[in-house]
């Protein structure tokens, strides 16, 4: 599918930030909805209570979630100026705490 | 603004089931077919649930026609997901056929099982229906609602009339079948009305009272010795 | 013993690498499944519900119980992979991907058999347009959205690490790894984000997990039904989701053990705490029922102990005694002593326990509908080969999104291995040595203090 030789770093950054949109969308749209049902109970007169109750707990945590998204986007594709860019091959460094970075050895 | 509720004498009722009916004729409830009554899938918005007698076993039974009972608490309105099934302002419990997305989550919360399915497409638009109600489609729940389309009526000819509606021009449909005149029918609010006076009566009783759901379909109980 | 193995850990990466023909099997078999189940509901979606064995009063049968019995099995990975990482337990480390995967896989089949069970499904959005918070099926739609949200993160981001070796390492996918790896390098301060953003998640999905299950206790324990008005739904449908889905996540740890040849990273001693802890929570749910039970048969209510001695010797007294057997007894026999024959053992019982729990769903969900207060007929409930058929599929496209999964990402977390290789043991000696008493000229201290 994809051609043997690395993505063009473009099309790669294009597509990350499609996903950073696409997650804010989401929970953007959540919480949209949960807003739009408490106006409905609201205006209906039936039991806003409950809405209201459950959105002050349900807004926050979206809020948190989208908040980590968002976060994790932000520190990882933001660090990409430094040494290695997306695409460039990983230098084998010892000694270094680097998760999913040490030596390959096959 | 009325209450509207109904009175139920178990004295004078014989069980002979002309208000299911009268029901299923004025709602166009849908014959399901003997396959179907056989999975157990009959609907019958008004219901006479029997029991043997336990003092004559297997001699006398007694009957209980059962309508939806119309709750000023409904169990059944709180669990729906869709505002589908809603208390209106003159007390009935509304069933809106267009809105049920078919969870029967009411039906499950109802103590009275007085809320039934369409588990298949049981009927069409079909010459002899009543043109007052409509059909129901499949993948819907339905239930009894006090014939709420004779209460438009009534009150549509009234205004056309330019008077007032009399409360005894709105009957449901058993109400007006049943040949022992045992059910009642009326504005609860209205201190004067026949309903209001018998459900103060030492004979009357709720069913299922201690559940909370304050029905307002009151029964009387049966004769000397039961009272 | 935390040498490497000549090839490191190639093998992990083997399924992703190249594909077998039991890979192809495995897909094959679970397509005609998925087929029965396709072909069953498009038969209810044309004809309607009456093709279930659901009637009045049971309106609500197979699909309610698969509903519970799904989004049960999701506690699997919240609470394995969220609890262990935050108390530092590092035998975690292999466990906590597949763990991960089974929650989000296994979180669409749940909700889907709600939609599977609407008479209406094509009036699935009325819940958006019109949904009332009141309604118990409402706080169910957010919680599982909330959950299915945080389980898809709590997946994805310890995952990144991961899949910066497949994009460094693989030809194949280039932009789907590039892409997702969000342009890892292992930089100090990437790390500091990762480790920060997986221990917030980590907190932050207990209590979500938490809400799930118990909201959907709610949808029973909301009415007013015998022997669904209790208390104790919340935390005893809670108790049996982390339950089975530690019995889930067994099985799939070994089906995948067994089909990957991940023996080196899969040892006994991981099933042996995981059934340990399967035991641990066996007893905890057979309390729980006792409670529930001893309290109905002790307060003798008569609509009350209709339902419970149709459970107890009545039409359903197979399934009330066959979960008793399958969730209490046959664990409890296999899990006491795990020493020898762990894996033997640890299997039985997680299969045990997951028939048992799908068969608590049920004597939970059909027994009160089908004893009515008032005087019906009791409706007796025979599933059709419709249901089957649905519960079939739905295992089954549960079982493909996991396979398809393993087959994309690696299935145990590479990074999280070597991070225990290489800094593990020396973090548990810092942690232990900080919870004796100190060494330091401990004579001269004793002698001040006096």
């Amino acid at each position: 599918m994809s051609p043997p030789s690395s993505p063009s770093a473009r099309t790669v950054r294009a597509i990350q930030w499609a996903m950073a949109a696409m997650a804010v969308l989401f929970i953007g749209g959540i919480i949209t909805w949960i807003t739009h049902l408490i106006r409905t109970a609201w205006r209906l007169k039936d039991v806003p209570s409950a809405s209201i109750g459950i959105s002050l707990v349900a807004i926050p945590v979206f809020v948190t979630l989208l908040g980590v998204i968002l976060y994790v986007f932000w520190g990882l594709l933001g660090d990409r100026g430094s040494p290695e860019g997306a695409s460039a091959p990983p230098a084998a460094r010892h000694g270094d705490r680097r998760p999913g970075e040490s030596a390959w050895k096959p | 603004m009325a209450l509207w509720g109904m009175v139920i004498d178990l004295d004078r009722c014989t069980g002979c089931q002309a208000c299911v009916m009268a029901c299923k004729a004025e709602n166009n409830v849908p014959a399901v077919g003997a396959k179907e009554a056989l999975r157990g899938r009959i609907i019958s918005w008004m219901q006479v649930l029997t029991e043997g007698d336990e003092e004559h076993p297997g001699e006398k039974m007694r009957f209980l026609p059962r309508p939806c009972l119309q709750c000023d608490d409904p169990p059944c309105t709180k669990v729906c997901p869709v505002y589908a099934t809603y208390r209106n302002p003159e007390g009935i419990v509304a069933q809106i056929y267009a809105r049920c997305i078919g969870c029967r989550f009411c039906m499950a919360a109802c103590p009275y099982n007085a809320k039934y399915f369409n588990w298949r497409l049981y009927q069409k638009d079909a010459p002899g229906q009543n043109p007052d109600v409509s059909v129901r489609p499949k993948g819907v729940v339905e239930k009894c609602t006090f014939c709420h389309h004779r209460l438009q009526k009534a009150r549509e000819r009234a205004l056309a009339e330019k008077r007032e509606m009399s409360p005894g021009e709105y009957v449901p449909a058993c109400g007006e079948a049943c040949p022992a005149r045992a059910i009642i029918f009326g504005d609860l609010s209205d201190p004067g009305s026949e309903v209001s006076r018998l459900a103060k009566s030492p004979r009357a009783f709720r069913l299922q009272e201690e559940l909370g759901t304050k029905p307002k379909v009151i029964y009387l109980t049966e004769g000397e010795g039961r009272g | 013993m935390a040498e490497r193995a000549p090839d490191g850990d190639a093998i992990l990466l083997a399924p992703i690498e190249r594909t077998g023909p039991g890979f192809y099997w495995s897909v094959g078999a679970l397509s005609l499944l998925i087929l029965w189940g396709a072909m069953a509901y498009w038969t209810q979606f044309r004809e309607g519900l009456g093709v279930t064995g659901l009637h009045q009063p049971v309106s609500w049968g197979f699909y309610v119980t698969n509903f519970v019995f799904f989004i049960g099995i999701s506690h699997a990975g919240t609470l394995i992979s969220a609890i262990l990482r935050l108390s530092k337990a590092e035998w975690r480390r292999p466990v906590t991907r597949m763990a991960e995967v089974i929650t989000v896989m296994v979180l669409f089949i749940g909700a889907g058999q709600i939609l599977v069970d609407l008479g209406r499904p094509d009036r699935a959005l009325n819940v958006l347009r019109y949904g009332r918070y009141q309604s118990p099926l409402l706080w169910d739609a957010t919680s599982i959205s909330a959950y299915l949200t945080a389980s898809i993160v709590y997946l994805y981001i310890p995952m990144i690490p991961d899949i910066a070796i497949l994009r460094d390492r693989l030809q194949k996918r280039k932009l789907l790894y590039t892409v997702l790896a969000l342009g890892w390098t292992g930089s100090p301060r990437q790390q500091k984000v990762l480790n920060r953003a997986i221990a917030i998640m980590a907190v932050l999905v207990i209590p979500i997990a938490i809400s799930v299950h118990s909201v959907v206790s709610f949808v029973f324990s909301m009415t007013l039904q015998p022997m669904w008005r209790s208390t104790i739904f919340g935390p005893y449908f809670v108790v049996g989701a982390i339950f089975s889905g530690i019995a889930a996540l067994i099985v799939a740890m070994l089906v995948f053990r067994k089909a990957y040849g991940l023996e080196r990273y899969l040892k006994p001693i991981h099933f042996r705490y995981l059934g340990q802890l399967l035991l641990v929570m066996s007893l905890l749910w057979f309390y729980f029922t006792f409670a529930e039970y001893l309290t109905a048969y002790y307060g003798n209510e008569p609509e009350e102990m209709h339902v419970f001695w149709a459970k107890f010797s009545g039409p359903f007294w197979p399934f009330f005694w066959g979960m008793a057997l399958t969730n209490f007894v046959v664990p409890v026999l296999c899990l006491v002593r795990l020493r020898s024959h762990t894996l033997g053992k640890v299997l039985t019982a997680s299969l045990s326990v997951s028939v048992g729990m799908w068969l608590e769903r049920f004597i939970i969900v059909v027994p009160t509908l089908s004893n009515p207060r008032l005087p019906f007929g009791e409706g007796m409930y025979w599933p059709t080969w419709v249901e089957w058929g649905e519960l079939a599929g739905s295992f089954a496209l549960f079982a493909l999104f996991y396979l398809l999964f393993t087959k994309l990402f690696p299935v145990i977390s590479i990074w999280e291995i070597r991070e225990g290789r290489e800094l593990g043991l020396k973090e548990v000696e810092e942690r232990l040595l900080s919870y004796l008493p100190d060494t330091s000229e401990p004579a001269v201290v004793e002698t001040e203090r006096r």
